[in-house]
């Protein structure tokens, strides 16, 4: 944990309801200062009404929620004069420039940065003059982080910053996201790629059905649930699940994406006892390989399903 | 600079580089205004529309009527004295003849009668036409029926007719239309903003909501002031229609009635959720309107249902009272009803879009 001080966020027994469905159902955590903290979790998990309601969009129901020691629904004008905040949705006045959009945003703060360093600081600078419709998906992203840059907030709220992106595009934001982090800023943000909340996160918090189900360090969450390493091969009917289980050093047995992953303590013994059943049963075991347990298996372990269904 | 006015120039940029949202504010009513002054427009040189009032009815009475029907130059109406006195007043038709009563019986008697004609001398050209026609009808009658003694004569009457031209009627129709198209077309944009997290995404900034919403309304405004200026222009240029009014009267119609049909374009906003959805809604309140308002047929034209109708619909007070300051055309209302009404609609559906408008 890399927190010092107050935090800037604090978050108590929050629930929000939407009709009969508790969307967020008595979640708490805090966030300290310069930390990168992650929301993780499948779509309605509640990540995204979470993190709307300390942007001071919507009100909570019940609990508190704090973001600089203020209490969000008394004190929204000046918290939002110091946070920056990123949406899932990015088309914004889709005929303006990025360098129009920038100077129009940064017009509703008291203080802002000059427009040329936000389009240097997400490398836009050949794009100054494009029209922010005819900008590729990975650099609307970028804008639309530029525009959450636009006050110098100490607090940022990312949601979901590299969905839809490809590989390239993710990675490029990732060293973007990291640089802020490198400048002191604190983060907030959600994702539902394990991978990225492994990279960029020191905490996360992993959310379903509006509760936190485990929080902590992603080495800390895989360590709580994983001393083993993972085992796995493409599923076939000729190895059951039944007898899997029963194999030397497998602690346990799961199915995900078509692939079945046995959790052991004895990555040899349980290789050496899986590959004599193969033979036994005379099929060969494909694509096997060896891993480390990952943030997607702690997931799969909590809630009985892969993150991405 | 303000935030308010960046906001208005970011909507004003967005507005001038959507083709698409151009033609449909601009160039629509100005295509409106072309199509409608060149089917009208000529109507008024080649046929001349009188009145004819027949307070005889006898052989005789109706033998003239027929007389004057036959002239292919004329369209005839008929009705009382009044109600003709009244449409050549408001600029409908540009003469009357009247055959008093007792021009039969004076006719079968070979005494001296006259038929009076109705003119107004300051259009000269028009007068001078129905005058030679009323001249040439009654000679051949009195040739044919009374051998040639001049038995009816003609009685010059005049009457100040305000000769509105069909295109002087349809200019403040069709800038009528035009604001109330721009008012209630806001609800789309404002839907679509809604819909795609641009209202939230700034929900999320201190700038205050009134301004998001004060730059919607402004740069409605200068569009209306806009269209009024090109339409109006059109007019006065290529079709010589006269304002009578003063033009500060017209200027403060013009915004009150933008704003009464963007408040019903925000209240309608309020309730829709979907870009499709406002799309057909719009378009169905819109259509209906600018056909059902009778905008571009004289009012006292449209069958009687389709005049409570339109007595029911704010573009109908607007178009008049427009109408009333511009060109002087037909009264549907006093002009003082018009700006109630239109005040009527500004006030309630402000009030529903304050309290109904969903800002996600």
């Amino acid at each position: 944990m890399t927190q010092s001080g107050e935090p800037v966020i604090g978050v108590a027994n929050l629930c929000k309801c939407y009709g009969d469905v508790k969307a967020v159902d008595g979640v708490s955590f805090q966030v300290g200062r310069g930390e990168v903290f992650g929301l993780l979790g499948p779509n309605g998990a509640g990540k995204t009404t979470t993190i709307e309601i300390l942007e001071g969009l919507r009100e909570p129901d019940s609990g508190s929620v704090t973001v600089f020691g203020m209490d969000v629904t008394r004190h929204a004008p000046s918290i939002k004069q110091r946070i920056g905040v990123q949406l899932q949705t990015v088309s914004l006045y889709p005929r303006l420039t990025v360098t129009e959009l920038l100077d129009l945003f940064g017009s509703f703060y008291a203080h802002h940065l000059p427009t040329k360093q936000l389009i240097d600081a997400v490398d836009l600078g050949e794009r100054a003059k494009a029209r922010s419709m005819n900008l590729s998906g990975g650099q609307q992203q970028r804008l639309s982080i530029a525009l959450a840059l636009v006050n110098d907030p100490e607090l940022i709220f990312l949601d979901e910053p590299t969905t839809g992106l490809d590989p390239q595009a993710r990675r490029s934001l990732w060293d973007l996201i990291k640089g802020l982090q490198e400048r002191g800023k604190s983060i907030l943000m959600t994702t539902h790629y394990m991978e990225e909340a492994a990279e960029l996160c020191g905490r996360v918090a992993i959310m379903d059905h509006g509760h936190i189900l485990e929080m902590g360090t992603v080495p800390e969450l895989i360590g709580r649930r994983f001393k083993e390493r993972a085992v796995f091969f493409d599923t076939t009917e000729k190895l059951p699940m039944t007898q899997l289980g029963k194999l030397a050093g497998v602690t346990q047995a799961a199915q995900e994406d078509g692939q079945t992953v046995l959790y052991s303590r004895d990555v040899a013994g349980t290789i050496g006892a899986l590959l004599a059943l193969a033979d036994d049963q005379s099929v060969e075991p494909r694509n096997l390989g060896i891993r480390q347990a990952t943030l997607e298996d702690v997931f799969l372990d909590l809630t009985g399903r892969a993150l991405r269904d | 600079m303000n935030t308010l006015l960046r906001l208005t120039v970011a909507n004003i940029r967005s507005l001038v580089r959507d083709r698409a949202a151009l033609f449909w504010t601009f160039f629509f009513p100005v295509m409106f205004v072309f199509l409608f002054g060149w089917i009208f427009g000529g109507s008024s040189d080649s046929k001349v529309a009188i009145g004819f009032v027949d307070q005889d009815n006898t052989q005789v009475s109706m033998g003239l009527q027929q007389s004057f029907s036959q002239v292919t130059l004329l369209t005839i109406q008929t009705g009382s004295l009044e109600a003709e006195k009244a449409a050549m007043q408001h600029g409908d038709i540009s003469a009357i003849v009247v055959v008093p009563s007792g021009t039969g019986a004076a006719v079968a008697a070979k005494s001296a009668t006259s038929i009076q004609l109705y003119i107004d001398p300051s259009s000269s050209q028009v007068s001078q036409v129905v005058e030679q026609i009323a001249d040439q009808i009654a000679n051949r009658f009195n040739l044919q029926l009374a051998g040639g003694s001049s038995v009816v004569g003609i009685q010059q009457m005049t009457l100040q007719s305000t000769n509105i031209s069909t295109v002087a009627y349809l200019v403040p129709s069709i800038l009528a239309m035009a604001l109330m198209q721009l008012g209630v077309f806001a609800a789309i944009p404002l839907v679509q903003q809604r819909e795609k997290g641009i209202l939230k995404r700034i929900g999320a900034t201190p700038l205050a909501r009134w301004k998001l919403v004060g730059s919607n309304v402004l740069l409605r405004l200068l569009v209306a002031i806009v269209d009024a200026v090109v339409i109006l222009g059109i007019g006065l240029v290529f079709f010589n229609i006269q304002i009578v009014g003063s033009l500060l009267e017209a200027a403060g119609l013009v915004l009150l009635g933008a704003g009464a049909f963007l408040a019903i374009g925000f209240a309608l906003a309020s309730f829709l959720k979907t870009e499709e959805q406002a799309t057909g809604v719009v378009q169905v309140v819109q259509m209906p309107m600018m056909f059902l308002s009778g905008i571009f047929f004289s009012f006292d034209f449209l069958p009687g249902f389709l005049q409570t109708v339109a007595r029911f619909l704010p573009l109908t007070y607007l178009a008049d009272a427009l109408r009333q300051v511009m060109v002087n055309g037909t009264q549907v209302a006093p002009l003082g009803v018009d700006v109630a009404v239109l005040t009527g609609w500004l006030v309630v559906c402000l009030g529903i879009a304050a309290r109904s408008f969903r800002w996600e």
